[in-house]
C-alpha cells in the first residue's frame, strides 16, 4: 500500500490534529502556536495539492474509513456501502485545493492581524476545525458525514465570528448566523433522514444508483437546494452573510468564503451526482437560475450603496454566488440534452466551476485587504478613509488586482469565468446574460468607489502615522495575489488541468457512482 | 498557446490583451514625456486648485465621502432601494422567515410543475 492512498484521510486528519493539539502547543508560547497554525495549514495545502494531482493521474480516489483494505467499498455480501467513505473526484479535489489555499492565506494573515488579542489558542483551534469542516464537506461521499462536516464548520464559524466578543455587533452577527444556519441544517438533516429511510443508505453514490424521482425525492431536493443555497448566501436567504463576514476577523472572513463555496459544492454535487438526469430539466434548474439572477443583481445593488467596506464586500459575495448559480443552473437545464450540453451546457458548468475558484481567491484577498485597512486605520467606514495608497502601496496594489478580477476586467481571471457564463447563459436567453453584465458593471462601479474613497485622494491628517501592514499580512495577501495573477496569465492551463477535469467529473454521474458501486448503476 | 481559452463561442487570449496593454502603456508614457519640461515636482505647481479658495490643510476636508458617490444613481433608484433596503431589517426572525418562505414556495411549486 502506498502512503498516497491515505491522502483523503490525511487531508482531514492533519488540520484536525492541529485543532486538538493547539491548547497543548500553546503552553509553549506564542511563537510555537503561530508556527503550528502556519505549518498545519501549509501541510494541509500540500496534501490537497497531492490529492488533486493523484486524482488527475489515477482517477477518483476512494477511502473507506476503518476498513483493512482502504478502497474496499462493499465487502462481500454487502449490497450497499455502510462504512464512512471519502470520495475525491477531480471536482472534489479541486474544491479541496481551492479551500486549502484560502485557509493557508488566512492563517498567514492572522499571525500579525490577531497579534495582541487574547484567546488565540481558541482562535487557532477553531480555525483548524473550520478548515476540517470545509475540507470534509468537499471530499465526503456520504450524506450524513456531509451534515457532520457542515456542523463542524458551523460551530467553528459561530465561535470565530463572535471572536471579538466584547463587540455587541460580533455577538449579534454570530447569533443570527447560528439561528439561520441551524434551521437550515435541521432541514438538511430531515432531507438526509428521509433518503436514508427510503433507500437504507447514506452514501451519495449508493443512493444515486437507486434514486427514483418521486414525491418524497422532490421535497428532499427542495430541502437540500434551499438549505445549501441559504448557507452559500443566495438571495433572499443571504441576510446573515454581510453581518457575519463583516464582524469576523478578516483572516476568518477569508476562510468563510471557502466555506460558503463548500456549501455550494454540496448543492451542485447533490444536483449532478445524486439526482442527475432524474431531476428533470424544468423546475430545479430554473430555480437555481432564478436564485442566481436575483443574488447577482440584488446583491450588487445593495453593495453599491454600502459604506462599511466589509459589509460592501459581504454583499458582493451574495452577488458573486449568483454567477456560479447561473452557470450551474444553465448546465442543469441541459443535463439530459446531449446537444445542448455540447453547445453551451458544459461551457456554463466550466464557467461555474472556474468562477468558484476565482471567487474564492479574489474575494478572500479583498477581505484581507479590507482587514489591512482596518488594522492600520481602525476603521471600516469608507467615509472616514482616504489617501491610503501613499501609505500602503503593497496593499493598494493587491487590492487593485483583486478588485479588477472581481469586476471581470480583462485580462484578469474573473473575466474568463464570467465570459463563459455570459456566453452560455446568452444561449438560453439573452436577458440572462444582460442581467449578468449589468451586475458586472455595478460591481466595477462599487469597487471604483472603494478605491477612490479609501486609497485615492489627498493625504488625511488622521492617517499621518499609518504605515504598510506587517510582512505576515502581506504574505497572506501575496499568496492569493500570485494565484490570481498566475490564473489570469495562463487561463488555458487552469482550464485544461483544473477546470475541465473538475467539470467533467461533475457531470459524470456514472463515474461518481461507479467508483463506489463498482460500475453498477 | 498558454493564454488562449476557447469558450465554444469564441476565444479569449490573455497574452494578446497584455501585449495590447503594454503597447498602450508605451504610447501613454511617450505622450507623457512630450509634456511641459518646466514642470517641477514639490513646488507650487503641485498645489491643488480648489476653485481659487484656500486649500484646507487636512485632506479629509476636501475628500469626497463614500456616501456621496453615485448620489444620482441612488436618487433615481429611490423607490427600488426603499423596498430593497426595507426587506433587510437585520432581525433574526426575518432572516429565518425568508428561508422558510423560499422552502415553502419551492415545495409547493415542485409538486405542481
Amino acid at each position: 500500500m502506498n502512503w498516497t492512498d491515505h491522502l483523503p484521510a490525511l487531508l482531514l486528519a492533519v488540520p484536525l490534529l492541529g485543532a486538538f493539539v493547539t491548547p497543548l502547543v500553546s503552553l509553549g508560547g506564542k511563537m510555537l502556536r503561530n508556527t503550528l497554525l502556519v505549518v498545519t495549514t501549509f501541510v494541509t495545502l500540500v496534501i490537497a495539492f497531492l490529492l488533486w494531482k493523484d486524482v488527475l493521474v489515477s482517477g477518483t480516489a476512494v477511502y473507506v474509513m476503518g476498513e483493512k483494505v482502504f478502497n474496499l467499498t462493499m465487502p462481500s455480501g454487502m449490497k450497499l456501502p455502510v462504512r464512512i467513505i471519502l470520495e475525491a473526484d477531480a471536482f472534489s479535489a479541486f474544491m479541496a485545493l481551492c479551500g486549502a489555499i484560502a485557509s493557508f492565506a488566512g492563517a498567514l494573515f492572522s499571525l500579525n492581524y490577531m497579534e495582541g488579542f487574547s484567546g488565540m489558542k481558541r482562535y487557532v483551534s477553531l480555525y483548524c476545525l473550520l478548515t476540517v469542516g470545509m475540507l470534509g464537506m468537499t471530499i465526503t461521499g456520504d450524506l450524513f458525514n456531509f451534515f457532520v462536516f457542515i456542523e463542524i464548520a458551523s460551530i467553528a464559524s459561530f465561535g470565530l465570528i463572535a471572536f471579538w466578543r466584547d463587540k455587541a455587533e460580533a455577538v449579534e452577527a454570530s447569533f443570527k448566523y447560528t439561528l439561520v444556519s441551524q434551521v437550515a441544517s435541521m432541514v438538511l438533516l430531515l432531507a438526509f433522514g428521509a433518503l436514508y429511510g427510503k433507500y437504507n443508505a447514506l452514501n451519495i453514490a449508493a443512493i444515486g444508483s437507486l434514486l427514483k424521482f418521486g414525491f418524497m425525492e422532490k421535497i428532499v431536493l427542495v430541502f437540500i437546494v434551499a438549505s445549501l443555497a441559504c448557507k452559500c448566501g443566495a438571495f433572499p436567504m443571504h441576510m446573515w452573510l454581510p453581518d457575519s463576514y463583516a464582524e469576523a476577523p478578516s483572516g476568518v472572513s477569508c476562510l468563510l468564503v471557502a466555506v460558503s463555496q463548500a456549501s455550494l459544492y454540496g448543492l451542485v454535487r447533490v444536483c449532478f451526482s445524486l439526482y442527475g438526469v432524474t431531476m428533470g430539466a424544468s423546475f430545479i434548474p430554473w430555480v437555481v437560475i432564478l436564485l442566481g439572477l436575483a443574488s447577482m443583481f440584488f446583491g450588487v445593488t445593495m453593495a453599491v450603496v454600502q459604506h462599511d467596506i466589509k459589509r460592501l464586500m459581504g454583499y458582493h459575495s451574495v452577488s458573486q454566488v449568483g454567477y456560479m448559480l447561473l452557470g450551474f443552473g444553465v448546465g442543469m437545464l441541459v443535463l439530459s440534452d446531449a446537444k445542448g450540453m455540447a453547445d453551451y451546457g458544459f461551457a456554463a458548468i466550466q464557467g461555474g466551476v472556474f468562477h468558484m475558484f476565482n471567487y474564492t481567491m479574489y474575494k478572500a484577498l479583498l477581505f484581507l485587504a479590507a482587514g489591512s485597512l482596518y488594522y492600520t486605520t481602525g476603521k471600516r467606514d469608507l467615509n472616514d478613509m482616504g489617501g491610503l495608497a501613499r501609505k500602503m502601496p503593497y496593499t493598494t496594489f493587491m487590492f487593485v488586482i483583486a478588485a479588477a478580477a472581481i469586476a471581470g476586467l480583462p485580462p484578469f481571471n474573473g473575466f474568463v469565468s464570467k465570459l463563459l457564463i455570459y456566453e452560455s447563459s446568452f444561449a438560453v436567453h439573452p436577458s440572462l446574460a444582460a442581467i449578468a453584465l449589468i451586475s458586472s458593471v455595478l460591481t466595477l462601479a462599487s469597487f471604483v468607489k472603494v478605491f477612490q474613497t479609501a486609497f485615492l485622494g489627498p493625504e488625511q491628517n488622521a492617517f499621518l502615522s499609518v504605515r504598510e501592514v506587517p510582512s505576515g499580512m502581506l504574505a497572506g495577501m501575496g499568496v492569493l495575489t500570485v494565484v490570481i495573477l498566475a490564473v489570469s496569465l495562463f487561463p488555458s492551463i487552469t482550464m485544461s488541468y483544473f477546470v475541465e477535469p473538475a467539470s467533467k467529473a461533475l457531470v459524470d454521474q456514472a463515474g461518481y457512482i461507479g467508483a463506489i458501486m463498482g460500475g453498477g448503476m | 498557446m498558454w493564454g488562449v481559452v476557447h469558450t465554444g463561442f469564441g476565444s479569449w487570449d490573455a497574452l494578446a490583451w497584455i501585449l495590447f496593454f503594454g503597447i498602450a502603456a508605451f504610447f501613454l508614457l511617450w505622450f507623457r514625456s512630450l509634456g511641459r519640461s518646466d514642470y517641477k515636482k514639490g513646488t507650487d505647481q503641485d498645489e491643488i486648485f480648489w476653485s481659487s479658495n484656500v486649500v484646507p490643510e487636512d485632506g479629509a476636508h476636501i475628500s469626497v465621502p463614500a456616501d456621496a458617490a453615485y448620489w444620482g444613481f441612488r436618487k433615481g433608484m429611490e423607490p427600488f432601494y426603499k423596498g430593497l433596503v426595507g426587506m433587510h431589517t437585520g432581525l433574526a426572525p426575518d432572516i429565518v422567515g425568508w428561508y422558510v418562505v423560499v422552502v415553502a414556495i419551492m415545495s409547493v411549486l415542485i409538486l405542481i410543475v
